[in-house]
C-alpha cells in the first residue's frame, strides 16, 4: 500500500541549525515516534528499530536507514528506510525527502515528502486509515523535532542519554484517526 | 403427477419441520470445534505477510523453547516426506507450507503444534522468517505482460497464463456481430468475494499407530472425495482413512477444497502420536481459503432493431490467484460458465475464457452456484439491460421476445447444453404481476419528473445444476454420480445413508421425505446419515445444487427397489400374485378388495420373519445414480430500489422471487433456501469485495471490511413458484439452493442502473456501495 505524504512545517531556529539536526540520521531517528537508531553501519547506513503497538502485541520492525543523497549546499536529504518484522506482521519502506529553507523574515521551513509503502497486517487496515495514522506520526515527529531544536541553543543534546523508546500505539492512533476522519466528513471535507 | 401423501407420512409438498433444527437451536449440534479427544493438541498456522517474497530463512528455535510447544513444522520438513506440495482440485499443485517463496499474503509458512491453542498461537508469533520481497502481480490484465514477474517458478511453462478455453462457433458469431443492425457491449467485473460460512474450516486428525488408521474429522462438503485425495497424496491405504464430516455450519463451496491446514494437522498427528486439532480464525478463512468469482467479463449482443437477438459473444479474464485451486469438474476449466446464453434463444454464440495467476489467495470455488453459473447469469442478465437501454425498449419486453419458447424443450443451446425443460415467460409474467410492474413504471416516470431516483431491475436467469452425467463430469477422474443406501428395520423404521453431506440444507428432513413419498414410511421414522466415509456409500458430496438431482434421485430409486421387493413379500403374505396388487404410499392392497392389504411396516417385519421361500431375507437397497443430464432450474426476480441522493444509499423497497425448481419436496425448506440465497446475493451486490492493493495486501480480510448483512440490511423477500418438472429426474425435481444467489445480483444491479439510466449511467460494477453511488450522483450533478 503506497502512500505519499507532503508536509511542511516552520520553526523559529535558523536554517543552518535545523539542517544540522535534519542531516543527522541519529537525531532525525530519535524524532520518529517509536524509532531508535541502534547501530551505524557506515557513514550513510544505520540500523534501527521501530516499535509499533497494535492491540496487545508490540511489534519490532527492524531495519535499515540509508542516506541516498545528502546535499549540504541545497540543504536537502533523501533517506530510504526499510523495516521488517521477522515475526510475521509484515514490513514497511519509506523514502523521505527533506529540504530546509531559510525564510525571508527569519526562521526556517522544512518541506518533506514521505513515500510510504506498508505491507502486512497494518496495511490491511486500509489506505485511508494508514494515511491518518501517518499524519499523526508526522505531527508527533514535528513536535519531537522542535523539542530537539530548542535545547540545542544552550547545550549539546547529543550528549544526553537517550530516553527509553515508547512504542507507537497504532491501535489508539487508528481510533483517533477514524474519529478525525468522521469529523472531517461532517465538516464536508471529502478530500483524501 | 405426484401423489399427495398424508401429513403423518409427510411426503412431497409437506412443510415438515426440519428434524435437525432441534439440536441446532438448542446448541446441541456437533460441529468440528466440538470434537474433543483425549490427549488432543492444537495447531496454529504461521502465515506470510508478503504477497510475493523469497523465504530466506525460517528460525523455529524460540518457538520450540516455549513451554507446551510440541513441534514446529516447516515446508522443508514436509519436503522430506514428499508433502511440501499437494495436488489442487484442478490440474495444478499447491504448496502445503512455503518452500522457496510465498505467492500470496496469508500463505501458509509453518505449522506450530502445542498443548493448547493459546500456546500454539503465541508460539506462532515466535517463529522468525526472513523474507526478500519480490515484485508483486496484482492486476490480472498485466499477468502476461513481458515485464510481469513469473510467479510459478515450479512450472515448466514460464508464464502466468494457466489456460485458454473456448466453446461455440467463433466465425458464425463474428459474422452475425458484424452484420447486426444493433449491438450492445458490456464490460463487467464480478469482484472476488468469499462464501464466509458461519463456521470456518478446520479438522481433528487422529492417527492410531496400533491399527494404522487415520480418523479425520473435517469440515468437508465432500468427505469421500477427500478420503481418496488423502489416500493418493499421503499414500495411506484408503481403508485406513476414515473421514468424518460432523455438523457443518455452512459451506457454500468454501469447504470443497483440501487446505494445507488439513495436511499439516495429519502430518503432526502422525509425528506426535496425539490427535491434532486445527481450526481457522475468521481472518484466516477470509484471507486464505477458497474465494469465488473474480471474473473480468465482456459480453456483446447482436440484435435487430426490434430486439430479436441473434448472437452472443463473451470474453473472460479469470483471476485464479497463486495456484489453480478452482473447484470445477475436470473437463471444465471455467466450470459451467458456458451457460451464459441464459434463457435466450441465440442462433450463434461464442465464449472464451483465459485463466491467469496473480499474487492472491487460490480458489475459485462454486460459492452457492453450480461452478461459475452466477458469473454467467449476472453477465447475460446485465447485458440484456444494456441492450434494452440501447434499443430504448422495456427490459421485460426484450426478454420476452428472446426467451426459448416452452415447446422448444429439450433445447440444445449453441454452446452445447441440452436444457431439460422450461417456461421462462410463465415465471416472468408471474413475477411482473406480483410486483405490479405496470404501476411501478408509472410511478417511476412521475418520480423522475420530481427528480427522485427509483429503479426496477429484472433478472430472468437459468441455472444448470446437478453435476453430473458420467460421460462428461468427473473430479480428479471420479465420476460425479451420487448414492443412497436404504435399510428398513423389522419394525418398519428406516435408516438411509447418503454420499452427500448437508451443511445446513436440511437433508435429514428432505431425504426422509423422499422415502416417505416413495414407501409411505413416515418421514419421522427415517433417519438420514451422512458424512462418515466408513458407513456412507461413496459419493461426491454436496455443492452445485447437486444433492436433490443426484443423491435425491438415488434415494427415490433405492426406495423403489425396496418397494419392488415389498411387493413380492406382500403378494406372498396376501397369497395373491404381484399383478393383483396396487400401491398407495404406505400399503399394498389387493385390486378390487380394498380391505385386503398389507402396510409397509407389516411387510418390513415379514422381510425378517416370514419371507417367501428362496427369497433373500432383509429389506434394503443401494442406488448409485448417474444422472442422464443436468437439470435447469430457472426463475424471474424483480427488485425495486430507491436511491438516497444525499448518501448514495440504495434501499431495496420490494423484491419478488419466482423460482421454478420443478417438483418441490419441502416448500418451507425451499423458501428458507431462497431467503438465504437472496440475502447472500444482496451482500454480493451491495457490500462485499475482497480486493488487494498494489502490494498485494488484502483489503477485506476481516468482518470489519468484508461485510455480512444482518436482519437490518435485509429487505422483505416475497417468494413464489411456477412448476416445470425435470423430465429426466425420477421425481421431476431440479434443485434450488443456489438459484437465488445466481439470479439476484443482476436484479439488484439492473435496478440501480435503471434508477440512474436517464442520467446516462449504463453500468456500475459491484459492490454498489453508498460511496460508489454517491460519487456517480455527484458526477452527474444530482447529489444532495
Amino acid at each position: 500500500m503506497a502512500i505519499k505524504i507532503e508536509k511542511s512545517f516552520q520553526v523559529p531556529e535558523p536554517a543552518d541549525q535545523v539542517w544540522k539536526v535534519i542531516s543527522d540520521p541519529r537525531s532525525v531517528g530519535s524524532c520518529v515516534p517509536g524509532a531508535r537508531i541502534t547501530e551505524a553501519v557506515d557513514e550513510k547506513t544505520y540500523k534501527g528499530v521501530i516499535k509499533i503497538k497494535l492491540g496487545a502485541s508490540v511489534t519490532d520492525y527492524k531495519g535499515e536507514a540509508h542516506i541516498e543523497r545528502l546535499d549540504d549546499q541545497a540543504q536537502e536529504i533523501v533517506m530510504i528506510g526499510k523495516g521488517q518484522d521477522v515475526r510475521g506482521k509484515g514490513g514497511a519502506t519509506m523514502k523521505l525527502t527533506a529540504k530546509v529553507r531559510a525564510l525571508p523574515e527569519g526562521g526556517t521551513e522544512v518541506a518533506t515528502i514521505s513515500e510510504l509503502n506498508v505491507i502486512g497486517i497494518l496495511a490491511q487496515m486500509g489506505s485511508r486509515m494508514i494515511q491518518e495514522v501517518a499524519n499523526q506520526i508526522f505531527e508527533e515527529f514535528t513536535k519531537n523535532l522542535r523539542r530537539q531544536l530548542a535545547p540545542k541553543v544552550s547545550e549539546n543534546a547529543a550528549d544526553q542519554p537517550p530516553e527509553e523508546t515508547k512504542p507507537i500505539d497504532a491501535g489508539s492512533l487508528a481510533v483517533s484517526a477514524s474519529i478525525r476522519a468522521i469529523g472531517r466528513i461532517f465538516k464536508g471535507d471529502s478530500k483524501e | 403427477m405426484i401423489q399427495k401423501t398424508s401429513p403423518e407420512i409427510g411426503g412431497f409438498g409437506h412443510s415438515v419441520k426440519r428434524k435437525e433444527d432441534l439440536r441446532f437451536i438448542q446448541g446441541k449440534g456437533n460441529y468440528l470445534d466440538d470434537v474433543r479427544l483425549p490427549g488432543m493438541v492444537y495447531g496454529h498456522m504461521v502465515r506470510s505477510p508478503y504477497a510475493h517474497a523469497r523465504v530466506i530463512a525460517i528460525r523455529t528455535e524460540e518457538a520450540k523453547k516455549l513451554p507446551g510447544v510440541l513441534a514446529v513444522i516447516t515446508g522443508e520438513d514436509l519436503a522430506k516426506a514428499g508433502l511440501a506440495w499437494m495436488p489442487t482440485l484442478f490440474h495444478d499443485k499447491q504448496m502445503v507450507l512455503a518452500t522457496g517463496k510465498v505467492l500470496f499474503q496469508s500463505q501458509e509458512v509453518a505449522f506450530v503444534v502445542a498443548e493448547d491453542q493459546y500456546t500454539a498461537a503465541d508460539a506462532a508469533e515466535l517463529v522468525e522468517v526472513d523474507y526478500e520481497e519480490l515484485p508483486v502481480l496484482v492486476d490480472p490484465h498485466k499477468s502476461t505482460d513481458a515485464d510481469a514477474p513469473i510467479l510459478r517458478e515450479d512450472r515448466e511453462e514460464k508464464s502466468n497464463h494457466i489456460f485458454h478455453w473456448e466453446v461455440g462457433d467463433r466465425d458464425a458469431t463474428e459474422q452475425k456481430m458484424k452484420s447486426a443492425p444493433v449491438t450492445a457491449k458490456l464490460k463487467a467485473f464480478f469482484p472476488r468475494c468469499h462464501p464466509a460460512p458461519l463456521e470456518t474450516c478446520g479438522c481433528v486428525m487422529d492417527f492410531n499407530s496400533s491399527t494404522g488408521k487415520l480418523t479425520a474429522w473435517m469440515t468437508s462438503q465432500a468427505p469421500h472425495a477427500h478420503r481418496t485425495v488423502f489416500a493418493l497424496v499421503a499414500g495411506i491405504p484408503e481403508q485406513n482413512i476414515r473421514v468424518i464430516a460432523p455438523d457443518i455450519g455452512g459451506g457454500f463451496g468454501n469447504k470443497v477444497p483440501v487446505y494445507p491446514g488439513y495436511v499439516c494437522a495429519a502430518v503432526a498427528a502422525l509425528t506426535i502420536g496425539r490427535p491434532v486439532k486445527w481450526v481457522e480464525t475468521r481472518s484466516e478463512n477470509l484471507q486464505s481459503t477458497g474465494f469465488a468469482r473474480d471474473y473480468h467479463m465482456e459480453a456483446e449482443l447482436a440484435s435487430d432493431k426490434e430486439g430479436h437477438m441473434s448472437a452472443l459473444r463473451v470474453k473472460v479474464l479469470a483471476d485464479h490467484g497463486a495456484f489453480n485451486a478452482t473447484a470445477q469438474p475436470t473437463k471444465f476449466p471455467a466450470g459451467l460458465f458456458s451457460i451464459c446464453t441464459g434463457s435466450y434463444d441465440f442462433s450463434s454464440a461464442f465464449c472464451e475464457v483465459d485463466g491467469v495467476y496473480t499474487n492472491k489467495a487460490p480458489g475459485g470455488v462454486a460459492y452457492r452456484c453450480s461452478f461459475r453459473v452466477t458469473e454467467a447469469a449476472y453477465l447475460i442478465e446485465r447485458a440484456m439491460d444494456v441492450l434494452a437501454q440501447e434499443l430504448k425498449m422495456d427490459p421485460a419486453e426484450l426478454r420476452r421476445r428472446n426467451f426459448i419458447p416452452p415447446d422448444k424443450f429439450p433445447y440444445l443451446c449453441p454452446l452445447g447444453w441440452n436444457y431439460d425443460s422450461g417456461n421462462y415467460e410463465g415465471a416472468l409474467n408471474l413475477a411482473l404481476e406480483k410486483i405490479g410492474y405496470t404501476e411501478l413504471r408509472q410511478e417511476q416516470a412521475e418520480k423522475r419528473k420530481k427528480g427522485e431516483l427509483m429503479g426496477i431491475g429484472i433478472s430472468s436467469f437459468t441455472e444448470i445444476v446437478g453435476a453430473g452425467p458420467s460421460h462428461t463430469f468427473d473430479i480428479l477422474g471420479i465420476k460425479m454420480f451420487d448414492s443412497a443406501e436404504l435399510r428398513v428395520h423389522p419394525t418398519g423404521k428406516a435408516i438411509m445413508r447418503m454420499g452427500t453431506k448437508s451443511q445446513g440444507q436440511g437433508h435429514e428432513t428432505t431425504y426422509a421425505q423422499i422415502v416417505a413419498q416413495e414407501l409411505g414410511i413416515p418421514a419421522s421414522d427415517v433417519v438420514i446419515e451422512e458424512g462418515d466415509t466408513d458407513t456412507a456409500p461413496y459419493g461426491l458430496g454436496t455443492y452445485a445444487s447437486r444433492s436433490t438431482p443426484t443423491s435425491g434421485a438415488a434415494a427415490a430409486l433405492a426406495s423403489r427397489k425396496v418397494r419392488d421387493k415389498a411387493r413380492k413379500i406382500a403378494a406372498h403374505l396376501l397369497e395373491v400374485s404381484e399383478e393383483d396388487l396396487e400401491w398407495e404410499p404406505g400399503k399394498f392392497s389387493v385390486k378390487g378388495a380394498p380391505g385386503k392389504s398389507k402396510t409397509i411396516q407389516e411387510i418390513a417385519f415379514a422381510a425378517y420373519t416370514n419371507f417367501p421361500e428362496g427369497m433373500e431375507p432383509g429389506l434394503e437397497a443401494v442406488n448409485y445414480y448417474d444422472p442422464p443430464n443436468l437439470t435447469f432450474p430457472f426463475g424471474t426476480y424483480v427488485a425495486v430500489v430507491d436511491i438516497d441522493k444525499g448518501t448514495g444509499e440504495v434501499k431495496v423497497r420490494k423484491f419478488v422471487a419466482i423460482d421454478d425448481c420443478g417438483n418441490i419436496i419441502n416448500p418451507m425448506i425451499v423458501e428458507g433456501q431462497v431467503h438465504g440465497g437472496l440475502t447472500e446475493g444482496l451482500a454480493i451486490a451491495f457490500m462485499q469485495e475482497i480486493s488487494y492493493d498494489e502490494s498485494g495486501n488484502i483489503q477485506g480480510g476481516t468482518f470489519m471490511d468484508y461485510l455480512v448483512p444482518t436482519a437490518i440490511e435485509t429487505p422483505h423477500w416475497e417468494t413464489g413458484h411456477t412448476c416445470t418438472p425435470s423430465p429426466h429426474h425420477p421425481f421431476g425435481a431440479k434443485g434450488v439452493g443456489e438459484s437465488p444467489n445466481v439470479g439476484s445480483p443482476a436484479a439488484f444491479v439492473n435496478a440501480v442502473v435503471d434508477a440512474l439510466s436517464h442520467l446516462g449511467v449504463k453500468h456500475i460494477d459491484m459492490p454498489l456501495s453508498p460511496w460508489k453511488i454517491w460519487q456517480i450522483l455527484k458526477e452527474k450533478g444530482v447529489a444532495e
